[in-house]
């Protein structure tokens, strides 16, 4: 048993199992009885799958035996009978044994096993208890909501879109790259619902009682890019939208009613949406890998080379080229991660760190005046009256150009600063963004302000516009950039090959998203042109990510930036929602569009919809509730139980922590008791730490070794065995058997010494005094 | 008016999707992939028990393009088969595509990555399962010792309760701190 100990490390592999596992069958009785595995479970059954000693068992029947299979099954089927919650005969325990069997790490044949298994140990059991009326409906309505949500999910599945495409760049140029595509492709399905909605709600009623009056004359390309001219007058923009009723005969419908509820549940819709994913989004990314970030220092860099480790090899990659790249990526990175941790480096100094700091600070603060100051341009542009002809174009030209170009630029910037990578690339973003929605907003504060009859025309025709000029930009001439590229590094005239960049085009797709948000309001087609946008855009971009890049040298961390995109995305509609709210719904607009008749576009709700004027009653309890006191109260609450949440997040995250060093403690806790069981089965009955951790003349060696002998089954101690009845007992039996590490080879001292104060009794000192030989 | 192959009965179908992350249209799909590896040996109908006796060598699934590439390939095939070997039968198979698919939660995924990375199948991970396991990734691109330096840097990290080896929970503990091990575990089917 002694060599098996030291002999271990050097057996194959298939030996050391099968003597883990002996000892582990011992193990594992003796865990299957402890109390922790009565009780029963109210949650799911994920935490016992934690248990590999468990699992170890259930591999270690594994033998030939043919119904070896069907004993695991039973033994699996045994553990989860012990569960009362699983075994009742409703819908809601049906989910749960669902739950728990696709949670079993065995494979299908054993799952189905278990799964037959399980179903006739429930029907033998099945007490029918009447239930009450009110759990039945429960029931119900929960199992037909997770059927729906079920069905739900199929359906969207079923449809598909691009997947091959998807999957074929996946596999060249790994998962990130295929993030971006999956956005595209969502945004590009929800613009699609939007525009459905719109056309059949609010374009074709319009374009049913105009039905065609008066012929359109030539369109010039000019006025088609600009949206002025001959499209003034279509559905395109929101001055052509009739205010009263429309509809043939008896059936009314009201264009101001259709307009104003259609867009705004586009809107909350759209909201509500990116609201759940970018919440879900955020907590499997952030939130459940406890402690995301990883702190710095040098456990920080051993921690990220065992996540490179477990985690660095991307499984989807599929074609030979992506995969002796992504194998050099990572080479590259073990180095770098191996070099930054034998770096000493040297904490910098306080002034070295304030100096950074102060850099950064100034840096932002230019660039923020930067960005203000082509708002300003912006405005005085918008204002300056000469050269009217074409003036609308130019000036969307100029925003385009600047809004293709400002990325770049503001990435040469941050690189002047002291960041790290990570925050260098996400100040870029929020930079970059605050600059288009700044534009954006800018746009409608003016046309908002100025008098002109109208305005609303002016901000539908702006955004089309800008959608339209982005076009060759993003359609054309990148992708021509990156296919020259591409075509330079095949001849070797550039050394690097172009990358996919992912950020680059993820805050296209942001800036056409908010662009579109802006003016959906104003110009419902707006929604067509942006879907038929996507569409292409996936197209071009495909082609371009399939002939042209490589997978980059740096692996992008694609989850969490995937929630830093749809957080923007959040905030853009949420900051669109802010501006059309206060500039556009107060006011009124007398001059055109479908809320002519109305005192504002709000009036909508409040004359037509509620009736205002009809209930005093409703009338002033809304007041009431829009006056800035109470809405300032309703946001201050609002502010005070997101502090108390973060709060009570905190301090749960530090719990936590605590509970799992507790954890790990136990676990070793547990691990050496498991130990000592196996070894008393065994027949060895000495309690030992390791004997090189007690000096020879250290009074717990000799307590151990000369009091406690090992026949003494040392827990059942008593006083009177020493003085005489001691050398009565059978000592050779012992002896014999003990196995050799727990032989002394140091001398057994004969001295006396003095006892600590704590082993006070006696009887010991007359044993201790007694000679070697009389003690054999 | 043609005859439909009906490939799985119904009640297959269900036990499928109670028991895998799939739906029933996946579950089609991966079929299908399973059939392309070899269309003689897999056939149209499974009805009866073909699903868990017909098994495809190992071989042949390394063929499949999304394990082509993957540097445990030949491990993956042999945590998932039912015998060890590495030959697949079509459950087992639906069953590796479940645990790689999108669908599965955290600590499926993790305990399964432990076991593909436990190359000597003793349910640790010890030091020469590391250093393989590194010469596989880097495809041979790094000397001898820094491999060393790395698996004694992962180990020092990772190695909780200090025996020289990373046990399940000390996996997990790092594997649950790396926000990447979802979407990098993940092979689309």
């Amino acid at each position: 048993m002694e060599d098996d100990m030291e002999g271990i490390e050097l057996k194959p592999a298939s030996m050391r199992r099968t003597f883990t596992l002996r000892n582990n069958v011992a193990r594992q009785a003796a865990v299957n009885f402890m109390p922790s595995r009565k009780v029963a479970h109210t949650g799911t059954l994920r935490s016992r799958r934690a248990n590999s000693e468990h699992n170890a068992l259930l591999e270690a029947s594994m033998s030939d035996a043919p119904d070896a299979a069907d004993k695991q099954a039973d033994i699996i089927v045994r553990e989860m009978e012990q569960h009362h919650q699983l075994m009742e005969d409703n819908p809601l325990s049906e989910e749960l044994r669902r739950e728990a069997l696709r949670d079993l790490p065995q494979g299908l044949t054993m799952k189905r096993n278990v799964r037959a298994k399980l179903s006739a140990s429930v029907s033998l059991r099945s007490k029918q208890r009447p239930i009450s009326v009110f759990k039945r409906m429960k029931y119900r309505i929960s199992f037909t909501w997770k059927k729906s949500r079920d069905s739900f999910r199929d359906f969207v599945f079923s449809i598909e879109l691009w997947y091959e495409s998807i999957r074929n760049i996946e596999g060249h140029l790994g998962s990130a790259v295929g993030s971006y595509f999956h956005l595209l492709r969502w945004l590009f399905g929800l613009n699609l619902l939007l525009s459905i909605l719109l056309i059949s709600f609010v374009v074709v009623p319009q374009a049913l009682h105009t039905g065609g009056t008066n012929g359109t004359s030539g369109i010039s390309f000019l006025d088609f890019i600009s949206g002025t001219g001959a499209l003034e007058d279509t559905p395109l923009l929101y001055g052509h939208y009739h205010d009263g009723d429309t509809g043939a005969g008896p059936l009314r419908y009201d264009m101001a009613f259709a307009y104003f509820f259609t867009m705004g549940c586009a809107y909350l819709l759209f909201f509500g949406v990116l609201c759940y994913r970018t919440a879900d989004s955020y907590r499997r990314h952030f939130i459940e890998p406890a402690g995301g970030g990883g702190g710095g220092g040098g456990g920080g860099v051993r921690a990220r080379l065992a996540a490179k480790l477990f985690c660095g090899w991307d499984f989807g990659v599929a074609s030979p080229r992506a995969a002796a790249l992504a194998a050099r990526a990572l080479a590259h990175e073990f180095r770098e991660l191996l070099n930054e941790q034998n770096r000493k480096t040297e904490a910098a100094s306080f002034w070295v760190r304030l100096g950074r700091r102060s850099t950064n600070v100034v840096i932002t603060t230019i660039v923020l005046g930067l960005i203000f100051g082509v708002q300003y341009g912006l405005w005085l542009l918008l204002s300056v009256d000469t050269f009217t002809d074409h003036r609308e174009i130019y000036i969307s030209l100029i925003i385009t150009a600047v809004a293709a170009v400002c990325p770049i630029l503001l990435n040469f910037i941050v690189k002047l600063e002291f960041y790290e990578a990570r925050t260098a690339f996400y100040v870029t973003l929020a930079r970059t963004w605050l600059l288009d929605i700044g534009t954006l907003i800018l746009l409608l504060v003016f046309w908002t302000r100025s008098d002109m009859p109208c305005w609303e025309n002016r901000v539908g025709q702006e955004g089309y516009r800008l959608v339209m000029l982005d076009i060759p930009v993003s359609l054309l001439l990148l992708p021509a950039i990156e296919f020259i590229r591409g075509l330079m590094f095949n001849f070797n005239v550039v050394k690097t090959a172009p990358e996919f960049n992912i950020a680059y085009n993820s805050l296209t797709l942001i800036y056409n998203q908010s662009v579109l948000w802006f003016g959906m309001l104003f110009s419902p087609l707006l929604v067509v042109a942006v879907t038929i946008k996507f569409l292409l855009l996936f197209y071009v971009k495909r082609e371009s990510a399939l002939r042209a890049c490589q997978t980059g040298k740096k692996v992008w961390r694609a989850a969490q930036a995937q929630t830093v995109l749809l957080m923007l995305v959040t905030l853009s509609l949420f900051a669109t929602l802010f501006a059309l709210g206060s500039l556009f719904l107060r006011s009124p607009s007398p001059h055109c569009g479908p809320f002519r008749r109305y005192a504002s576009a709000l009036g909508v709700l409040a004359e037509g919809a509620l009736r205002l004027p009809e209930r005093a009653g409703l009338r002033r309890a809304l007041l009431f509730v829009s006056r800035p006191g109470a809405v300032a109260f309703a946001l201050l609450a609002l502010c005070v139980s997101v502090y108390i949440v973060r709060a009570r997040s905190g301090a749960q995250q530090s719990m936590a922590r605590l509970l799992r060093r507790m954890l790990q403690l136990q676990a070793k806790d547990k691990d050496f008791l498991l130990s000592a069981i196996e070894k008393v089965s065994n027949g060895e009955w000495l309690y030992s730490p390791k004997s090189e951790e007690y000096g020879a003349d250290s009074h717990t060696w000799k307590y151990l070794h000369e009091v406690r002998k090992p026949s003494n089954a040392g827990y059942h101690f008593d006083v009177s065995r020493l003085s005489h009845s001691f050398l009565e007992r059978p000592r050779s039996y012992a002896k014999e058997n003990r196995p050799n590490s727990y032989q002394t080879d140091k001398q057994k001292s004969n001295e006396d010494g003095d006892t600590d104060s704590s082993f006070s009794w006696q009887g010991s000192s007359s044993y201790l005094n007694q000679t070697d030989a009389e003690k054999r | 008016m043609g005859n439909k192959v009906v490939t799985f009965t119904e009640q297959q179908l269900e036990d499928y999707q109670d028991c895998t992350f799939f739906t029933r249209k996946e579950i089609l799909r991966v079929f299908k992939r399973f059939r392309e590896v070899n269309p003689e040996l897999v056939p149209k109908r499974m009805t009866e028990n073909q699903a868990h006796t017909i098994v495809v060598p190992v071989e042949e699934i390394e063929k499949l393009p999304e394990l082509k590439e993957n540097p445990f390939k030949r491990r993956i095939c042999e945590v998932f088969s039912h015998d060890g070997s590495g030959n697949l039968t079509f459950e087992d198979f639906l069953d590796m595509m479940s645990v790689f698919s999108e669908a599965a939660p955290r600590d499926i995924k993790a305990w399964y990555a432990f076991r593909i990375y436990d190359l000597d199948d003793d349910m640790f991970i010890g030091r020469e399962d590391l250093l393989e396991a590194t010469r596989l990734l880097t495809k041979g691109e790094l000397h001898p010792h820094e491999r060393d330096e790395i698996v004694a840097s992962v180990l020092d990290e990772a190695d909780v309760d200090g025996d020289g080896r990373l046990s399940f929970m000390d996996f997990e503990h790092v594997v649950v701190r790396a926000p990447d091990f979802l979407s990098t575990f993940h092979i689309r089917i």
